[in-house]
């Protein structure tokens, strides 16, 4: 193995070259999770990454084509169908929408800090939220401002993001970067904010992005500067008839 | 099979861009119509990041409902349909491979199956010839260890530290091989965009 550049100084880990390990795959963790939000936020970033991208394309041509399964697709219908009923105006006038939506994303991720993978999300759920008129959309959207919630883990840059949209009862928990133990799950509750018990919110997913209905018990006690936990408990979440496990961490909601 | 006319492959660029384009603009049919296209390719690669058939097909239902959400973001001028969409569906798998849900790795080469070309627009002639050349000429000009380890990669989705691992070497050691060779791979590829 001779011939290799040895002693070449150490390479420079500016932005292009990160942009270029993400764009491969090799990044993990905090450092995907800060890729990610530069990508949102940083133009330059973002158009290097995507730089990267299209060069590497060519190479999954090496990869052999595979047939799926017919149900993929089935699926793929199915939950376009499930969409599509929740909003038939939404391919009405998609564009204003979207322009719309756009901006009212990055203003929150202005505001909250929120990750892409959150923003995006958001994003989406506006796609499927409830019926409206194109012509009543942006003064709804207005209406129906979605509140977001951060709740930091300890000292490990990592965090739940939390985005609550009115409008639908919809919830969205993003815990991406966050890697399952294999020995506890992480519960998350509503603290409302007049004093009343603490409501479950479910499990935490670690690593995945989910989106809920809420009930109407819970969104009545959802308002602005309502608190959330999340406690530390055996695998399944808090066992029935005994109390919570320690709160690991904290979060409240605002209005954005 | 293989020496599909050049022209036929344009055509199917173009009706896959227009495909594109209409689900930008909101038509849902125009979806079913992409999938048709693509899912040969896409599958492919998941199958090959996830190495896994439940969890490939998953991620590719993922890949193609969020392609329906995300349709605009796709910007004709920067590159053929076909490789925009195959890097999409490489993040996404390659995201399910770090966010914890997959333990397996990837498959492979030749236990992923191959199939018989019959498919229409999921083969190499969309991708841009030229194109394609020259990044397997800037990373055939690395040496052979900082080639395979960058191969490794982007392949089978290895992070640095797998790579160490099976290489034998420290994680320092490893990230500064590939790092040199990310940047060689940037000086040359950037060289033949300024030609």
């Amino acid at each position: 193995m001779s011939g290799v550049e040895e002693n070449t100084p150490e390479v420079t880990r500016d932005d292009p070259m990160i942009a270029a390990e993400w764009a491969l795959g090799l990044l993990e963790g905090e450092e995907l999770l800060a890729a990610r939000g530069k990508y949102a936020t940083d133009p330059d970033f973002a158009w290097r990454k995507e730089w990267w991208d299209d060069w590497f394309a060519p190479l999954s041509d090496a990869m052999p084509g595979a047939e799926p399964g017919e149900h993929v697709w089935d699926g793929i219908a199915a939950r376009l169908a499930a969409q599509q009923e929740n909003a038939p105006a939404a391919n009405a006038a998609p564009a204003a929408n979207v322009v719309a939506l756009e901006a009212k994303v990055r203003r929150w991720q202005w505001v909250a800090g929120m990750s892409s993978m959150a923003a995006a999300v958001a994003l989406a759920l506006f796609a499927f939220a409830p019926a409206r008129s194109p012509v009543e959309a942006p003064s709804q959207i207005a209406a129906a401002a979605p509140m977001v919630a951060t709740v930091p883990i300890g000292e490990t840059g990592l965090r739940l993001d939390v985005t609550y949209i009115p409008e639908s009862e919809r919830m969205v928990v993003a815990a991406i970067g966050l890697t399952p133990d294999g020995v506890h799950d992480h519960e998350l509750w509503l603290v409302p904010k007049d004093g009343s018990p603490l409501q479950s919110l479910g499990v935490v997913k670690p690593g995945e992005v989910r989106s809920m209905t809420l009930s109407a018990a819970i969104t009545a006690k959802l308002g602005e500067g309502a608190g959330l936990a999340l406690t530390r408990e055996p695998l399944g979440g808090k066992p029935a008839g005994k109390d919570a496990g320690p709160v690991v961490a904290k979060g409240s909601f605002t209005r954005v | 099979m293989a020496a599909r006319p050049r022209l036929q492959a344009d055509e199917a660029r173009e009706a896959l861009r227009d495909a594109m384009a209409r689900l930008a603009a909101g038509d849902q049919s125009a979806l079913e119509e992409i999938y048709r296209a693509t899912r040969v390719k896409l599958f492919g690669i998941t199958l090959r990041i996830l190495g896994d058939r439940k969890e490939a097909e998953d991620a590719l239902q993922d890949v193609y409902i969020n392609l329906w959400q995300r349709a605009d973001r796709y910007d004709p001028s920067r590159a053929s349909p076909i490789a925009w969409l195959a890097a999409f569906a490489r993040n996404r798998a390659i995201d399910r491979l770090r966010t914890g849900k997959v333990r397996g790795g990837a498959v492979p080469v030749e236990e992923a199956a191959p199939l018989a070309d019959e498919n229409p627009l999921a083969d190499a002639l969309l991708v841009d010839a030229e194109q394609t050349a020259q990044i397997h000429k800037c990373l055939g000009a690395l040496d052979a260890r900082t080639q395979g380890h960058i191969r490794a990669a982007f392949f089978e989705g290895k992070t640095y530290a797998q790579l160490a691992e099976s290489a034998d070497v420290p994680l320092g050691t490893m990230k500064s091989w590939i790092r040199r060779g990310l940047q060689r791979l940037r000086a040359c590829l950037e060289a033949s965009e300024a030609a």
